[in-house]
């Protein structure tokens, strides 16, 4: 079955035509935790690629590529090398560069719409921040790891 | 999400990812996952729900100027 209705998929589309700069996603797969009882019988890795692989196909901006196990075979010559804590994960890319962009587990339902989100920013050059915020996060002088737990309803 | 993404990708300094919690939820519960989203920076909850952009800020750089 498809990921998106038609309708849904031209809207997609032309989301995906805004974007300035191509976005690359990676998928990971490595072990996974064991999900919440009646999620087991759902292939989380399976479904998170093949969700990312028809995002990807709806652009020719977006690409995709799978890595298993990242870290012990090493990433494909050429590519960006990704770190990630946890399976299943999607890293996006913008312009190719790892700039600590992750969705860990399968987005589905409404948290599909944050990883279309997160494409869509990748690829515009130019932060849509207010100038403000901008100038409060270049004055960081700490590393800052932001995880917003989810969920798909 | 998307602000933290947007921050993300405005700072070397900052990673941004979103996490499911139902797939994970041993780290689900060790971050006291009850509602979401749940905010959570550099490995300690914040807060729950979606602000916008000014108070997105104020919560989650407070911690980096104690």
């Amino acid at each position: 079955m498809p990921i998106f209705r038609p309708e849904d998929e031209a809207r997609v589309r032309g989301l995906f035509d805004t974007l300035e700069r191509p976005v690359e996603l990676v998928v990971a797969h490595g072990p996974q935790e064991t999900p919440v009882l009646g999620a087991r019988e759902i292939d989380f890795a399976a479904e998170t690629e093949r969700v990312v692989t028809e995002l990807a196909a709806l652009s020719d901006r977006v690409t995709c590529r799978v890595e298993n196990e990242p870290g012990a075979g090493g990433s494909a010559a050429g590519a960006a090398s990704c770190r990630f804590e946890r399976f299943p994960a999607i890293a996006v890319l913008p312009g190719g560069r790892d700039v600590g962009l992750r969705y860990y587990g399968l987005p589905w339902g409404y948290e599909l719409g944050s990883l279309i989100g997160a494409v869509v920013e990748a690829g515009r050059p130019e932060s849509t921040l207010r100038p403000e915020s901008l100038e409060r996060l270049g004055a960081l002088d700490h590393d800052l790891a932001i995880d917003v737990f989810v969920t798909p309803t | 999400m998307l602000l933290a993404y947007r921050a993300a990708l405005a700072s070397p300094r900052v990673t941004a990812a979103a996490i499911e919690a139902s797939e994970f939820p041993a780290l689900a519960d060790s971050m006291d996952v009850w509602a979401v989203p749940r905010v959570v920076v550099n490995g300690v909850p914040q807060f729950d729900g979606a602000l916008p952009e000014q108070a997105f800020l104020d919560r989650v750089l407070a911690p980096a100027y104690g």
